[in-house]
């Protein structure tokens, strides 16, 4: 931690659109602030937390109803669920400067994921896809992005500890050896696990106190990871937001109806010509970010929760992605996004839905 | 609702006018039960069955339960079986089953017995399923949940050592087998997720007897689930892991795991081909970048089931995402040949990525390229750019081994011209910009690739090192070494440590050209410190995400270590670094 930001301080990045030297310092400055806020207060129960978070949250939304706060449901839950306050802080999120360093709704997030309730970070992480979303395509529009890397990086920061830096390993079985689920001839091993294929499906984390531009797509990704961890909490409106980025990250048209929420990029250009909207918050996918929109995208689509619109909008982006990969030539996307795109359409064919837990209506009844 | 029940009703006679029941060797038409059951008469209904088929009371509900679930009257089905009270009759039929197991004397009583108490225990455990059935249909999915589990507890106690192969009733069996593939289904819908993965734990860990077909069904279903429920199912019971076998440690292996079984089961006969199968683990092993484990299962499957050009093809994928790009290019080779499928567009486009990586096999990749670009048509014409870039790429490669100055020339600006217009085609495209940085840097044309060297970066947001490594190298081809060690400077600000040892690397033979020896040597150790930390360090659990070697060859960093100190004169030292070098060197090369 300590070498990375010393390191930082000294450099000056000649050719980088991001302002580097910027945005430690802001970075910094909101992690004090965050301390201002909330002094520490040892008798700091969940439910003053939650309170104090929707009281500096309606400061910032113009709009929210003091009625809020005297909810009788957990206000937590709320603030996750309540589309009123969704749209709002959205909307404010996909204002051309909202990524900055001084803005308040992305010091809200930041204060609000560093306190110790669980479902407070879940509100913050209901608007990862969009943060994550709007992070990524400005990157090379050279917008001010420190608010969003704060957040980013507390996020990634907290999943680092959580998992004590570890990488997430997979033992791809070898069915010669007899499993809970099946038999075989041969002995069972003893817990010598050396010829299994040992994969790595999320490198070991180093900690970043800044967001270095080469680890950007790693430092999202893990925040995907998190994401992805808590999905079944989040509200479907959060995963309609992802799907609708991910089709703005991969550039491709593909099948695209027309597109009315990408209001951003088209302020942004002045240009309200269809093609270049949707192309312009294009972003380079490595497999570490790929390989978390994937998952997310399979949950939207095969997950037990079968919601139309939400399947509809993660069909779209399957499509966009699996044109992108055939663009990069990248032959792990093609068949990662293919597969998932051929099984979206086989789970729609009523071939494969023949329900077998149906009894046979004859019409003979016999006893 | 009663509007509707009757109507319904009237469909189904009209449909099927001659609904029968059977009993007791005796048949009965239901027109007369069913006139009963409209008018709301349970209790007439039921006293004409008994009368007619000599049934006790159980028997009669539970046919009349039945007669109203097929005839879709859902909401009075319930009120049928809620008339028999099922937990005293799951009771009655315990004791008889556990006492008259473990005796063999007086068989064939026990026998007979037998057999009227798994009739008994048939109909009662079909009439608690259809009740759960109707709860699903009413949308009260946790009672139905609730029921169907009675189904399943009560045949555990029933049948307190597993159901016995053989003598099994059919109907009974049928019926646990519905049960148990529809309870984890239930929990499911009713959104409790914990409940279902140990509903699918239950299902596939004890003996229920269950169908291939049917298992196999509850398998993939709870493969499915694993992968994409986004909850963390914990291990298995300990209980279940008892023998030493292989138990998955978390949703992902055991995913794999069972749909591996899955396949395995296809090729043993005992299961029709699925291809969602396939399909769900080519997803899952991509995932964890095992492709050439899935490359393995795909060549394991008997030929038929799917068409050959296509398992060359995704086999090629296989080959090509772990990096095994010969192997893919002789499978591609094989799907492209005039009589298979030569105008597949992605295989083309393949081919030819594969052959422009390589200046042996760039002439080929141009001939993929230029098929690529003829059949990238209709709805595939989006496409064509990329297959345009291709043929720059190869083009480009090809020049690099051309014999003749004259060629070289030639395919350079064949290049640059594919190039040009492929940009016209991906204007976002980053790479091209690299591409063409590249391109115009080998013709020495170095203020345009330094151009694009920085077009590049911008673009990309400086995420990606080899746009550091190209912007350094055209600089210092330019002999502005200091800028060129600028750059190299932020880029290492860029790059987190463990990936810097090409940088470094860099950055020391740039001191060396300005003439800095010190700042090289120092440079020079950090490097060495770096590599030697790498080579203790877990190697596989690193990230290698910007492919392209962020390791360092130790032996070419003692190389260069002796070079400098030979140009200082200091020989002890060179000596000391060539030792190093040496012994880096001589087991690679023996064992390799």
């Amino acid at each position: 931690m300590s070498e990375d930001s010393s390191s930082s301080e000294e450099t000056n990045t000649p050719a980088t659109s991001v302002s580097q030297d910027t945005f430690t310092t802001e970075t910094t400055a909101i992690a004090t602030s965050a301390f201002n806020i909330h002094p520490e207060t040892p008798s700091s129960s969940s439910s003053f937390n939650t309170h104090l978070a929707i009281q500096s949250l309606s400061s910032i939304l113009t709009t929210v109803s003091p009625s809020l706060l005297s909810q009788d449901q957990d206000p937590a839950f709320y603030l996750l669920h309540n589309p009123d306050i969704s749209s709002q802080v959205s909307s404010l999120l996909r204002l051309p400067d909202s990524g900055a360093g001084d803005n308040n709704l992305c010091r809200w997030f930041y204060d609000t994921f560093q306190s110790s309730e669980p479902q407070l970070r879940l509100v913050v992480l209901r608007f990862l896809p969009i943060i994550a979303g709007l992070y990524l395509s400005r990157v090379a529009l050279k917008k001010p992005l420190a608010g969003f890397e704060a957040v980013l990086l507390a996020i990634y920061a907290h999943e680092t500890t959580s998992r004590a830096g570890q990488a997430v390993t997979v033992n791809v079985p070898d069915l010669s050896y007899p499993s809970i689920y099946h038999e075989s001839k041969r002995p069972a091993k003893d817990n010598d696990a050396a010829d299994l294929n040992l994969a790595v499906i999320s490198p070991s984390l180093e900690p970043h106190g800044t967001v270095r531009s080469t680890r950007r797509a790693r430092i999202v990704g893990v925040a995907l990871e998190l994401y992805y961890s808590k999905i079944s909490l989040m509200p479907v409106g959060s995963k309609i937001d992802f799907c609708e980025f991910c089709k703005i990250w991969s550039g491709q048209e593909g099948e695209l109806e027309d597109d009315e929420d990408n209001v951003e990029f088209r302020d942004d250009q002045g240009n309200p010509d269809k093609e270049s909207v949707i192309k312009e918050g294009r972003i380079a996918l490595p497999w570490e970010l790929l390989q978390p929109i994937s998952r997310i995208l399979g949950h939207c689509l095969l997950g037990p929760s079968k919601d139309k619109e939400l399947i509809g909008s993660a069909s779209a982006a399957c499509r966009s992605l699996y044109s992108r990969s055939l663009h990069d030539i990248n032959p792990h996307a093609i068949l990662a996004t293919r597969s998932l795109l051929r099984l979206s359409k086989m789970v729609l064919d009523p071939k494969n839905n023949v329900d077998h837990t149906e009894i046979p209506m004859t019409d003979v009844i016999s006893l | 609702m009663l509007g509707r029940q009757s109507s319904d009703s009237i469909e189904y006679e009209d449909q099927t006018p001659s609904r029968e029941v059977w009993a007791n060797g005796v048949c009965m038409k239901t027109s007369e039960v069913e006139a009963k059951l409209d008018e709301g008469n349970i209790q007439e209904a039921e006293s004409s069955l008994r009368e007619g088929l000599s049934l006790n009371f159980e028997e009669a509900r539970a046919l009349l339960g039945r007669l109203e679930y097929q005839r879709g009257n859902v909401e009075a089905a319930l009120h049928v079986f809620d008339g028999i009270d099922l937990p005293a009759a799951i009771q009655r039929l315990q004791p008889s089953f556990s006492e008259k197991q473990p005796s063999r004397k007086g068989r064939s009583r026990g026998d007979s017995q037998h057999a009227v108490s798994q009739h008994a225990a048939s109909l009662v455990l079909e009439a608690i399923y259809l009740k759960a059935k109707s709860l699903q249909k009413l949308g009260r999915l946790n009672d139905a949940a609730h029921e169907c589990k009675r189904v399943l507890d009560a045949v555990e106690k029933i049948f307190q050592q597993g159901i016995p192969d053989v003598q099994v009733d059919n109907r009974l069996q049928d019926t646990v087998c519905q049960a148990v593939e529809l309870l984890p289904e239930l929990w499911k819908q009713a959104g409790c997720y914990h409940e279902a993965m140990s509903a699918y734990r239950r299902a596939l860990l004890s003996q229920w007897n269950l169908g291939d077909d049917n298992c196999s069904r509850i398998q993939k279903a709870f493969a499915v689930f694993l992968m994409h429920s986004g909850v963390e199912a914990g291990p298995p019971s300990l209980a279940a892991q008892a023998d030493g076998s292989y138990v998955p440690k978390h949703n992902l292996e055991e995913a794999i795991l069972l749909l591996m079984i899955l396949v395995r089961k296809f090729y043993l006969g005992k299961i029709v081909w699925d291809p969602s199968i396939l399909e769900h683990l080519t997803f899952a092993l991509s995932l964890c970048g095992q492709t050439s484990v899935l490359a393995k299962e795909l060549e394991e499957i008997m030929p038929g089931v799917f068409h050959r050009v296509d398992r060359w093809n995704t086999l090629a994928l296989c080959y090509s995402t772990v990096g095994q790009n010969k192997a893919a290019l002789n499978l591609l080779r094989k799907s492209l040949h005039k009589h298979e499928q030569p105008d597949d567009l992605t295989a083309l486009l393949l081919a030819a990525k594969i052959c422009s990586e390589d200046s042996l096999l760039a002439a080929e990749g141009v001939g993929y390229a230029q098929r690529a670009i003829s059949n990238a048509q209709g709805h595939n014409e989006h496409l064509k750019g990329v297959a345009i870039r291709m043929l720059g790429l190869c083009s480009g490669k090809q020049a690099t081994i051309s014999p003749s100055d004259f060629e070289r020339s030639r395919l350079q600006s064949e290049a640059l011209k594919s190039l040009d217009a492929a940009m016209s085609f991906e204007k976002n495209n980053p790479d091209l910009l690299f591409e063409l940085g590249m391109l115009y840097a080998e013709q020495r044309n170095l203020n345009t690739a330094l151009r694009y060297a920085k077009q590049f970066i911008d673009a990309t947001g400086g995420s990606l090192l080899k746009g550091w490594r190209l912007l350094a190298l055209i600089l210092s081809a330019q002999q502005r070494f200091s800028e060129a060690e600028v750059v190299i400077d932020a880029a290492l600000d860029e790059t987190a440590k463990w990936e810097q040892g090409p940088l470094l690397r860099l950055k020391a033979k740039l001191k060396t050209s300005q003439s800095l020896p010190m700042g090289a040597i120092e440079t020079y150790r950090y490097l060495l410190a770096l590599v030697q930390a790498q080579r203790k360090s877990f190697g596989p659990l690193r990230s290698v995400s910007q492919v392209g070697g962020d390791r360092v060859n130790e032996y070419e960093v003692w190389h260069g270590l002796a070079d400098l100190y030979s140009r200082l004169s200091h020989w002890k030292d060179m000596e000391v670094c060539l030792g190093k070098a040496k012994e880096c060197y001589a087991p690679r090369t023996w064992t390799s």
